[in-house]
């Protein structure tokens, strides 16, 4: 994992292309402030696994298209209609793990020969703020941020929870 | 101050977000954490003023700032929040109890202060569930009574009751701390007015009150520039001699410990004179919907794990005997039972004070320089005074939160620093594991009254009979 700061901007566009990736808004995957940093923390680790030079390479195709909406850059970096995704498809989808369960799935290319996926949980922050719980309008086991009792009501919408809904999220 | 033309950091934001590329993802509104912020062009500072903040007040961030520089800025204006509320709380009260204008915070080097004349939850929950008065009386044990005097206060420790977190077992049921001369360490909690006016309008005093409650529990907030709201102070204190009076807030109280069966111990009460060791302030306000929560010790508390690492200790501590080794003195270890307040221990709490601010380095930055500042002002009105022994430990906030309303889907409001605690109160608690490791506002968001009802943020609820 890298330890030098990484430059705002960057992190900027690693968190609006998850965004993008993931169908949250960016302002939650990386707020105005932010004391939990994940997006920082998110960033090193894939570098981390994957290369600098890997990362930036999807940044950059991610630059090319940002002013896209963000259906057509999911569909695009992910490669959804292909049933072989590149290199960097799979770094993409990676992150978009990471973002929802906290944990690092090894891209299938990375895995040659490797029974079944290498996962990694990336932290104790990554876990309790995994993408799952929010758009489950849940909590993890074993940490729960929400009021004694509000099992006997209706959950938030989705929107509260900085899920990128076009209606406002349902129930 | 309310003159002061000010401009919200909404802007600024979207300043910011201009440099963004506009994508799908981008062009949804920002959360509320950047509307509910008012930056004042000339910034908050630390002043000696007997007027209890309201609310923090924000600086102009710098242009540009990365998230670390906004946080280390917003921490800053949180941080002279808690200094204010420290010293307006600690000022001479005049004859109604607020701060008296015409004095100074240590003039005379210590002094009574505004916080000690508001009301102790043991006088606002009441047996019986009788309604409890603001400045009524104070029930006084049998066992105290020859030493009692109009005025002066009762420290208790309160028996055992699983359901409620008294001041005894503040340090969360882990165990007692224990003073280098062998003291059990004593706490209390006191409310503001405001708070004990909505607890006495709602008839939250009373378990029957509390049973016909149909609402949420929703305390004041404070306005900047306005009333303050609902504030809770708790403290810590321990037994000193004359020899250390000058260096601690002190107090001549009454120490009440009742009694016991297990282990078993007669009920005990006798005049001591206490110096304050910790204080920890709670302050619901429309910034800090999920409340600001500012710690406070004295500085000679407990060595950090840098001063015990680095050899750069003090030759004592409160709750620290540097002669010891860790081989002989493990640190932050609870008292082996029994445990008896009312005798003398041969166990010595050896406390160290983790450091629960890795990834938030910004809260002990802010913290250290607005202890400076503090300092030079406390020192600058008396030298002697006993005030410049205390420090802030950090103030923990809010960083996503509504006005005076948490968001529904963040209803901890992204708290920062993450973890916070103090030594007095969380002294076995310390460390970074969520859910386990002390953050006030995600433990004090899992309080409910004697019904099961949330009690926004405070277990005094608890304690109605």
């Amino acid at each position: 994992m890298t330890t030098t700061p990484v430059p705002d901007n960057i992190l900027a566009d690693f968190a609006n292309m998850s965004a993008a990736l993931t169908g949250f808004q960016s302002s939650v995957l990386r707020p105005f402030l932010d004391p939990v940093n994940l997006s920082g923390l998110y960033y090193g680790f894939a570098v981390s696994q994957v290369s600098q030079q890997a990362m930036d390479a999807l940044l950059n195709a991610y630059r090319a298209i940002a002013t896209q909406p963000a259906q057509t850059i999911a569909d695009t970096l992910l490669e959804t209609a292909s049933p072989t995704p590149s290199n960097q498809a799979q770094i993409a989808q990676s992150i978009v793990a990471m973002w929802y369960l906290g944990s690092w799935y090894k891209p299938a290319y990375q895995n040659a020969g490797t029974p079944g996926a290498v996962v990694q949980v990336v932290s104790s922050e990554a876990y309790t703020n995994g993408l799952v719980w929010k758009a489950a309008q849940a909590h993890p086991m074993g940490y729960s941020p929400f009021t004694f009792g509000y099992w006997s009501q209706p959950p938030a919408s989705l929107a509260t929870f900085g899920v990128n809904v076009p209606d406002g999220g349902g129930q | 101050m309310r003159k002061l033309a000010t401009i919200t950091l909404l802007a600024l934001a979207f300043a910011c977000r201009k440099e963004l590329p506009k994508t799908a993802a981008t062009e949804t509104p920002a959360p509320a954490q950047e509307a509910k912020l008012t930056a004042a062009p000339s910034g908050p500072a630390i002043v000696l003023s007997s007027a209890i903040p309201g609310d923090a007040q924000f600086g102009a961030l710098p242009p540009n700032a990365t998230n670390e520089e906004k946080l280390l800025a917003i921490q800053g204006d949180f941080d002279i929040f808690s200094w204010n509320s420290f010293i307006a709380l600690n000022w001479p009260p005049g004859p109604d109890g607020n701060g008296d204008p015409t004095k100074t915070i240590g003039q005379d080097g210590d002094n009574d202060t505004v916080w000690e004349h508001y009301r102790d939850v043991a006088d606002v929950f009441l047996p019986g569930g009788k309604p409890p008065v603001w400045k009524g009386s104070t029930p006084v044990p049998p066992e105290c009574t020859a030493d009692y005097a109009p005025g002066m206060r009762i420290l208790s420790q309160v028996g055992k009751t699983p359901t409620v977190l008294t001041e005894f077992s503040q340090p969360f049921n882990t165990g007692p701390l224990i003073d280098q001369n062998g003291v059990y360490t004593r706490y209390e909690i006191l409310v503001n007015k405001p708070m004990f006016d909505y607890i006495l309008s709602n008839s939250l005093y009373s378990k029957a009150g509390q049973k016909v409650f149909s609402g949420t529990v929703k305390f004041p907030c404070g306005v900047l520039g306005g009333a303050e709201g609902a504030i809770m102070v708790k403290s810590a204190w321990k037994i000193i001699d004359s020899s250390e009076m000058s260096r601690f807030h002190s107090e001549e109280v009454l120490v009440y410990s009742p009694a016991s069966d297990n282990p078993p111990y007669p009920a005990k009460c006798g005049k001591q004179t206490m110096g304050l060791v910790g204080l920890h302030i709670g302050h619901k306000t429309n910034s800090g919907a999920q409340w600001l929560w500012s710690t406070f010790e004295h500085v000679d508390n407990v060595p950090t794990e840098d001063d015990v690492k680095g050899g750069t200790l003090k030759a004592s501590y409160n709750y620290y005997n540097p002669k010891c080794s860790a081989a002989d003195c493990p640190p932050n270890q609870v008292p082996p039972r029994p445990w008896d307040p009312t005798k003398v221990s041969s166990f010595h709490s050896q406390i160290v004070r983790i450091n629960t601010f890795k990834g938030n380095e910004f809260a002990p930055t802010s913290a250290a320089e607005r202890n400076a500042d503090a300092v030079k002002l406390l020192a600058g009105v008396n030298p002697d005074s006993v005030w410049q022994n205390y420090e802030l430990i950090s103030t923990m906030w809010p960083t996503n939160t509504g006005t005076c309303q948490a968001i529904a889907g963040d209803p901890l409001g992204t708290p920062a620093p993450t973890f916070l605690a103090n030594t007095t109160a969380e002294t076995y608690i310390q460390g970074m594991v969520p859910n386990v490791s002390s953050n006030c506002i995600e433990c004090h968001n899992n309080a409910t009254m004697t019904t099961p009802v949330a009690s926004d943020f405070t277990y005094v609820l608890q304690r109605a009979q």
